[in-house]
C-alpha cells in the first residue's frame, strides 16, 4: 500500500519535472529572445536591451539558467513575472480561485446535464434531437456559444450581469458555455454505454427479477457506463482549462486561462512555466481521482 | 411519463436561468447641470499591465493615470503647457536650467507632504538600475540633476538645451507618486493600491483580469486650470471594469450594465449613433500617424522612384472607406493632423495615381511580369515585406493591410507580402532586416519625441534606415528650441524633407479613440493634446 503510494507520487514528480523541462525547451527555441518580449514594440537600444539582460540576469548561459529555475521552484520560489512585475506566486495565487470556481461550476453543469440527458433522451425521437443538439454543441466554438448566450440572456434579457466573478448570477453564463460542450460529450459516451450495458445479460435478469425499466437503467445501465465516461476525466480537465482562456477574455472572468494566454503571447516565462506545472499537478491528481474512482464504480476491479 | 421528465429537466434548467437578479434601464433623459455623487462604471479595452505612472507604456491605459497621480505641467490645447502641481516654470537664457516653483498646499493620499524633495526622488527614482531603462536613455537623456532649492523650488539642470523635459514633466512619466511608496512599496514596478498619488481619486482595489475601483479623494483641491471645475471631483466612486471584446462592450452599454464604454468598433458605430439614450464621441490622438515606412536600407525601396511608385499605387481614401467605413481620418503626414507641428500643405499632393505609379516603375526598371502579374526585374519579382507582430496590432491593421496588398498588386503590380507573427519572430525580422515596410504609429504627446525615434540616425526605433545630416540638424534643433513658433518650423522642414523630398512614408490613418456613453453621463471628454479619453475627474452622473 504504502510502495504504491510512493510509486504514484514518484511518478508525479517525474511529470513535474518533464511539463516544466519541455515548457522551458519550448520557450526556448521560439523565436525572439526575452529581451524582445520585455521591450514590445517600445524603444530599443543597446543601452535599453543591456539593463534588462543585467536586472534579469539573462546574461547566463541557458542551463544554467535553467537549473537555477529548478533549484528555485523545488524551494516554492516561483520567480518575478518578466511582463507584471510581481511575484508569479501572487499572481497566480490571486487567478486560481475564480478559474476553479467557473471550472467547478462548469464540471458540474456538464456532468449533471448529460446524466439527465442520457438517462431522459431514451426514446427513437428524444434521442435523434438529443444527439443532433449534442453534435451541434460539440462542434460550436465556445467563444460563439458565450456571445449568443450574452446577447440573449444578458444584453436582451438583463437576467446575468456580463462580466466579472462577482457571486452566483456573473457565474452562471460562464459555466453554461463551457459546460454545454462538455456535456455534449459526455451524453453520447453515457448512452453509448447505457446502450451496450442493457444488451448485456445482466441487464436480462435483472429484468427477470422483476425491477422496473428505470432502476435497471439507473442501478445498473448507468454503472457500466460510467466506466468509459470516467477515463475522459483527464480530456474533460484539459477542456475545462483551454476553455477557459476564452471564456474569461469573452466575459471579461478573472482567472488563469487570461494569466496564461498573457504570458504565452508575451513570452513571460516565469508565468508560463508555473501554470504548465501547475496544470501538470492538478493533472497527476485529476488521473489519480478517476483510477480510484474505478475502484468505487467497478467491483472487480477491487478483487484483482 | 418520459416527456413529463424531460419536460422537468427543462423547467429547472429554465428555472435556474431566470432566478438571477435583472439590472434595471438608465432613464432616458440628458446629463443636465453637473451633480455631485453617485457611481459609475466603465468598461475599457485594455487592463494596464502595470499602475505605477513611471512605468506607464500603454496609451490605452492614460485615463487611468490621472485618476489617481498628477504632473508638474498639464498639456492646454494648443501645444503649449499649464501649471498643475507646479505654479510656474522659469527657463534659464542658455536652455540649460527649469526652474520649477511648486503649489504649497498639495499632500500625496498617504498623508505625505508634496514639495521639492517629492519631485526630486521621483525623477531619482529612474536612476535606479533597472527601474525604467528606456526612460532613463529616452526621455532622461540630457538630464544632469535636480536641485532642491526650497521646499517649493526645484531646479532641473540639463546637459544640454531639451525641450522635451516639459514634455515629459507633463506626462504618466513624469506623475508625482509618494516618496514614501517609492520607499516602502513591496511591487513598486506592478503599482496599484499601495501607491500614493495626489490626484482627485484614490486607487482602492484592483481585482486582477476583472476591474480596477477608485473613490474619490475628498481632500482635492488643486485642479489645473483647464479642469472646468475645482475642488473634489463630482463621483464617489468609480469602476473600470477590463471587457477585451469589442461586441461585449457594446452589449455591456446597451443593455444598461455599464455607463460608459471605450473602443467603439467602426462596425457598430451605428447601433451607438441610432440610439438616442446613448452618446458618441471620437478624439484624434497625438503623436505621429499611423504610417508605413520604407526601408531604403536594400533594394527595391533604396530607389526613391520605387518608394513613390507604392505611395501612388495606394488609394488611401478608398482602403480606409473599405476597412473603417468612414470612421478613420486620412493622415497625410508623418505627425497627426492635431498636433501643432502639422504641416497642412502636405494635403492632396500625393497617392492615389495608379499611372504614375507604372511610368515610375517602368522607369525604375521594373518592365516585366512574371505569371501571377507581378512586377520583375532581373527575374526578381518586385516583393516587399511587412512584418506585423501580433500581440501590437489593433484598430483591424491586420485588414488595412490586406487591403493595401490588394490595392498595389491590382494597380501596380507590387507583390505586398504581409505576415503577422508573434512578438520574437517580429523583433527578429526587424533585427536581420528582413523587411522592407514597417507600420507604427506612435501616442507621444509632442510629436517631436516621436519623430526623434523613428526618424533620427541615432534613433531607436528608426526603421527606415534614413542617416541624413540634415534631417538629424533639424531634429536636434526642434527638440533643443524653446520658442514654439520656431519649433513650427522645424517640423515642418522634417515633415517636408520625409514625407515630400524623399517619400520616406506613407502615412494612413490618424490614430483615434471612441468613447460610448449613457446620455445622463456628462463631463465626456478627451484629454487635450493627448487626445485619448480624459480622466473621471470630469464625470458627473445626471439624474
Amino acid at each position: 500500500m504504502i510502495g504504491a503510494v510512493a510509486r504514484r507520487a514518484g511518478s508525479g514528480l517525474v511529470v513535474l519535472w518533464a511539463a516544466a523541462t519541455a515548457a522551458y525547451l519550448a520557450l526556448l527555441a521560439a523565436p525572439g529572445d526575452v529581451v524582445d518580449s520585455i521591450i514590445g514594440d517600445g524603444a530599443d537600444s543597446p543601452q535599453i536591451r543591456a539593463q534588462i539582460i543585467a536586472e534579469w540576469h539573462l546574461d547566463r548561459p541557458a542551463v544554467v539558467q535553467y537549473l537555477d529555475y529548478l533549484w528555485r521552484a523545488a524551494q516554492g520560489d516561483l520567480g518575478r513575472s518578466y511582463l507584471l512585475q510581481r511575484p508569479v506566486r501572487d499572481v497566480i495565487g490571486d487567478q486560481l480561485a475564480p478559474t476553479v470556481r467557473l471550472a467547478v461550476a462548469a464540471a458540474v453543469f456538464g456532468v449533471v446535464l448529460a446524466l439527465i440527458l442520457a438517462v431522459v433522451t431514451r426514446g427513437r425521437w428524444a434521442r435523434r434531437v438529443s444527439s443532433t443538439a449534442e453534435l451541434v454543441l460539440v462542434s460550436t466554438p465556445p467563444f460563439l456559444i458565450g456571445i449568443v448566450l450574452l446577447s440573449v440572456f444578458s444584453f436582451r434579457f438583463g437576467m446575468f450581469p456580463v462580466s466579472g466573478d462577482r457571486g452566483w448570477a456573473a457565474l452562471v453564463l460562464p459555466a453554461v458555455t463551457l459546460g454545454l460542450p462538455i456535456a455534449g460529450v459526455l451524453t453520447q459516451v453515457l448512452r453509448d454505454g447505457l446502450d451496450r450495458a442493457l444488451d448485456e445479460p445482466f441487464a436480462v435478469t435483472a429484468r427477470a427479477r422483476g425491477l422496473t425499466e428505470r432502476s435497471v437503467l439507473v442501478r445498473h445501465g448507468l454503472r457500466h457506463s460510467l466506466l468509459p465516461a470516467v477515463s475522459l476525466l483527464g480530456w474533460l480537465f484539459g477542456a475545462l482549462i483551454g476553455g477557459s482562456v476564452i471564456i474569461e477574455q469573452v466575459f471579461g472572468r478573472p482567472g488563469l486561462g487570461q494569466v496564461t494566454l498573457q504570458a504565452v503571447s508575451g513570452s513571460d516565462m516565469p508565468v508560463v512555466l508555473a501554470v504548465v506545472v501547475l496544470a501538470a499537478a492538478a493533472f497527476v491528481v485529476v488521473n489519480t481521482a478517476a483510477d480510484l474512482a474505478y475502484l468505487i464504480i467497478d467491483p472487480r476491479l477491487r478483487r484483482s | 411519463m418520459r416527456r413529463t421528465r424531460s419536460a422537468a429537466a427543462l423547467a429547472a434548467v429554465v428555472l435556474a436561468l431566470t432566478a438571477a437578479c435583472s439590472p434595471g434601464e438608465p432613464a432616458a433623459s440628458g446629463a443636465g447641470q453637473p451633480v455631485s455623487g453617485g457611481s459609475l462604471t466603465w468598461a475599457v479595452e485594455t487592463e494596464p499591465i502595470t499602475f505605477n505612472p513611471h512605468q506607464y507604456a500603454q496609451a490605452k491605459a492614460r485615463l487611468l493615470v490621472w485618476n489617481t497621480f498628477e504632473a508638474l505641467l498639464t498639456h492646454d490645447d494648443k501645444g503649449g503647457h499649464l501649471p498643475w502641481l507646479a505654479t510656474g516654470y522659469e527657463t534659464s537664457p542658455d536652455g540649460r536650467t527649469y526652474t520649477f516653483k511648486l503649489r504649497t498646499d498639495v499632500s500625496f493620499t498617504d498623508g505625505t507632504r508634496f514639495d521639492a524633495a517629492a519631485v526630486k526622488a521621483n525623477v531619482d527614482q529612474f536612476a535606479v538600475e533597472g527601474y525604467n531603462p528606456t526612460v532613463a536613455a529616452v526621455q532622461l537623456r540630457n538630464l544632469d540633476r535636480v536641485e532642491v532649492i526650497d521646499p517649493a523650488t526645484v531646479a532641473f539642470h540639463l546637459e544640454r538645451p531639451d525641450v522635451l523635459l516639459l514634455d515629459f514633466l507633463s506626462s504618466p512619466q513624469g506623475a508625482q507618486v509618494s516618496p514614501k511608496s517609492l520607499k516602502e512599496a513591496k511591487n513598486l514596478k506592478a503599482g496599484g493600491p499601495e501607491l500614493a498619488g495626489t490626484g482627485p481619486f484614490v486607487l482602492d482595489r484592483y481585482t486582477a483580469g476583472q476591474e480596477v475601483h477608485f473613490t474619490r479623494n475628498p481632500a482635492y483641491q488643486w485642479a489645473p486650470a483647464n479642469a472646468g471645475h475645482t475642488g473634489p471631483a463630482y463621483l464617489d466612486e468609480i469602476t473600470y471594469r477590463f471587457l477585451k471584446e469589442p461586441s461585449v462592450r457594446v452589449g455591456a452599454l446597451t443593455s444598461g450594465q455599464v455607463q460608459v464604454i471605450e473602443g467603439v468598433p467602426a462596425t457598430d458605430e451605428a447601433l451607438i449613433t441610432g440610439n438616442d439614450r446613448l452618446t458618441f464621441a471620437r478624439g484624434l490622438n497625438s503623436g505621429s500617424a499611423y504610417s508605413y515606412y520604407f526601408n531604403t536600407a536594400h533594394a527595391p525601396f533604396d530607389d526613391i522612384r520605387v518608394r513613390r511608385a507604392f505611395r501612388e499605387a495606394v488609394d488611401v481614401d478608398a482602403v480606409l472607406q473599405g476597412v473603417y467605413r468612414g470612421s478613420a481620418t486620412r493622415a497625410w503626414s508623418v505627425i497627426g493632423p492635431t498636433s501643432p507641428f502639422y504641416d497642412k500643405s502636405l494635403e492632396k499632393t500625393y497617392g492615389g495615381d495608379a499611372a504614375e505609379a507604372n511610368r515610375l516603375l517602368d522607369e525604375a526598371g521594373w518592365t516585366t511580369r512574371d505569371a501571377d502579374g507581378f512586377r520583375t526585374k532581373d527575374g526578381k519579382r518586385l516583393t516587399v515585406r511587412l512584418v506585423q507582430s501580433a500581440p501590437f496590432v489593433r484598430d483591424r491593421r491586420d485588414v488595412l493591410a490586406q487591403a493595401v496588398q490588394a490595392a498595389v498588386k491590382q494597380s501596380a503590380g507590387i507583390d505586398l507580402n504581409v505576415a503577422l507573427v508573434d512578438q520574437g519572430a517580429a523583433t527578429q525580422a526587424l533585427a536581420d532586416g528582413a523587411y522592407e515596410v514597417f507600420d507604427n504609429s506612435r501616442a507621444d504627446t509632442d510629436a517631436g519625441a516621436a519623430l526623434n525615434l523613428l526618424l533620427h540616425s541615432a534613433g531607436a526605433i528608426n526603421r527606415t534606415g534614413v542617416k541624413d545630416p540634415e534631417l538629424d540638424r533639424l531634429l536636434e534643433e526642434g527638440q533643443a528650441s524653446t520658442d514654439q513658433a520656431a519649433r513650427n518650423g522645424t517640423y515642418q522642414r522634417v515633415q517636408r524633407l520625409t514625407v515630400t523630398d524623399q517619400a520616406l512614408i506613407l502615412p494612413l490613418y490618424a490614430p483615434a479613440d471612441q468613447v460610448a456613453a449613457a446620455a445622463t453621463v456628462g463631463g465626456l471628454g478627451f484629454e487635450p493634446t493627448a487626445g485619448v479619453p480624459g480622466s473621471a475627474y470630469h464625470l458627473w452622473l445626471g439624474k
